[in-house]
């Protein structure tokens, strides 16, 4: 186990070491998000009413509400595009090949891979935060942060097994994102995003009822907006668990599958 | 208890046929009806050097990869220091070092040493060890002056001695080589069967399989040559032995009678 930790370090280090190379894509996404912050602050104006305020299932204002939507659905999307995009920039290098001739092995490379873009996102979506509260009055002093932690996790948990299926994918078709595609685009609607899943029509509040982003959304506004602590974000934790608990070994063994399958097909460094 | 390094018992690799189309979807669940190895049975000794020599397609990069750990055989066995490289890969992978011939391979924004020390961390190297080891090859390749920059601003050739160096990082019992000089110039080509002919392979216990189109690269380093064609092992002896079998004067001449082939300077074969 601490040399398998070790490995995924290596990998860290890797990508810390590489992304230290580019001087300016840290301070413009920074800058990126400050306006990013501030075009959710001003649309939060323009439409903020009491009525909408009244409407609104968690938070105080709609500023609150849309940005940590946006900012989480951010966090989602790098638990759902990272597995597969580090082995495609490894198979694109040409690196994964004289990766998979080494000690490490191929769901090591894969999780070692990801540590330093979801670090990254945490990072952004540390810098969107601290940029609203500094400027836009973002209520980050209501936040239960232990309990935003365990959501965080248990969202990671849940959403990277459709990160590593979508490896799976990549694996043996060597082009798209079917799991991101499908989860993204069917949670900007249903996931309750920018708007509570309380305004779709009924047949879509099942869609809505039925997907995981739902759950995610609804206990990370509680732990963040309404400083909901771990115990009363029970059921939509339980429910992120058990889909991770089904989910992930799932994925794992279908990535298995699909890496031998293209050691069978001679197709695995392909493009 | 064999003393092979290398043991391949009636390998066969077939591929599913290239799709196209809407019909890529069906790409992963293709039957395989391409054959690459039909059947192919060789050991290599320990301390011994063994080419395959054949034309594009006989067969000689995907008998590496499979030994590699890096592709499954159809049908058959191989293994490798003894361990069988399906059921003991990561074993396998221990005691090898494997150059793809490939001018990727490293991460372009790290400098050679990064790159170096990434993967002799990855192959559970002490820096400490890597650390004399990158010393010592860079030096004995030439490559001190390139080990500190990026390489992306290092020549197709660098990359390639790099690539060699990673390969011998480790200090593998068995080394599988795809056309290793490919990208070098005569001097450094020349300069790097020289090592491998004193300081890899000279009573060092060290095998080699290499892959090579140059027959003065094959008759320098090998002690027997293996010919491929079309996935068929046709002839396995000594570099002198195949062309007095075949009553040649040269290994090209006894490459040409006995695959029915006629292989020119650039390496390149075409049937006669």
């Amino acid at each position: 186990m601490r040399r398998i930790l070790r490995d995924i370090f290596l990998f860290f280090q890797r990508d810390l070491r590489i992304a230290s190379t580019y001087r300016s894509p840290f301070i413009l996404e920074a800058v990126e998000a400050l306006f990013g912050a501030a075009m959710f602050y001003y649309v939060a104006r323009f439409v903020d009413s009491p009525a909408l305020r009244e409407a609104l299932p968690q938070g105080k204002t709609y500023f609150a509400y849309s940005l940590a939507g946006f900012v989480f659905f951010d966090y989602l999307n790098a638990a759902l595009d990272t597995f597969d995009r580090s082995l495609l920039e490894a198979r694109d290098a040409g690196t994964l090949e004289p990766l998979l001739v080494t000690q490490v092995s191929l769901p090591v490379i894969l999780i070692g891979s990801a540590f330093y873009p979801f670090a990254a996102t945490m990072l952004r979506i540390a810098v969107y935060f601290g940029w609203a509260a500094a400027f836009f009055n973002f209520p980050l002093g209501a936040a239960n942060w232990p309990a935003v932690f365990v959501v965080l996790l248990s969202t990671l948990l849940a959403f990277s097994g459709l990160g590593v299926l979508s490896a799976a994918y990549l694996l043996l078709f060597k082009r798209g994102n079917p799991a991101k595609w499908f989860i993204l685009g069917v949670s900007s609607v249903t996931g309750g995003m920018l708007f509570p899943v309380g305004i779709l029509p009924p047949w879509l509040q099942i869609v809505a009822h039925l997907n995981p982003v739902t759950y995610a959304m609804d206990a990370m506004r509680g732990a963040l907006l309404n400083g909901q602590g771990i115990l009363s974000l029970g059921r939509p934790l339980l429910l992120l668990l058990a889909f991770a608990a089904v989910i992930l070994p799932s994925s794992v063994a279908i990535f298995s599958w699909a890496l031998r399958r293209t050691k069978i097909t001679g197709t695995l460094t392909h493009r | 208890m064999s003393d092979a390094a290398i043991i391949v018992d009636s390998l066969e690799k077939w591929f599913p046929p290239a799709l196209g189309g809407w019909r890529a979807f069906l790409q992963p669940f293709t039957p395989p009806t391409t054959p690459a190895l039909q059947g192919i049975s060789l050991e290599v000794k320990q301390g011994e050097a063994v080419a395959l020599l054949g034309a594009n397609g006989a067969g000689k990069t995907t008998l590496l990869r499979i030994l590699a750990t890096l592709l499954l055989p159809t049908r058959g066995a191989a293994s490798l220091a003894g361990r069988d490289t399906v059921r003991e890969s990561a074993a396998v992978r221990r005691q090898l070092g494997y150059h793809a011939g490939s001018d990727l391979g490293f991460y372009a924004r790290l400098t050679g040493r990064q790159n170096l020390f990434f993967f002799g961390r990855l192959n559970h190297l002490s820096d400490d060890f890597s650390a004399r080891r990158i010393q010592s090859l860079s030096e004995r390749f030439g490559l001190v002056g390139a080990l500190d920059r990026q390489a992306r601003t290092l020549s197709s050739g660098t990359i390639q001695r790099l690539s060699l160096i990673r390969a011998l990082l480790h200090q593998p019992k068995v080394l599988l080589l795809d056309e290793p000089t490919r990208s070098l110039d005569a001097i450094a080509a020349a300069d790097f069967r020289h090592f491998l002919k004193t300081e890899i392979l000279a009573g060092k216990g060290t095998s080699l399989l290499f892959a090579s189109h140059t027959m003065q690269e094959i008759e320098l380093l090998a002690d027997r040559v293996a010919i491929l064609d079309e996935g068929k092992l046709l002839a396995f002896d000594t570099p002198t032995a195949l062309p007095a079998r075949t009553l040649s004067t040269t290994l090209e001449e006894a490459f040409a009678r006995i695959t029915g082939r006629k292989l020119y300077s650039g390496g390149e074969s075409t049937p006669e």
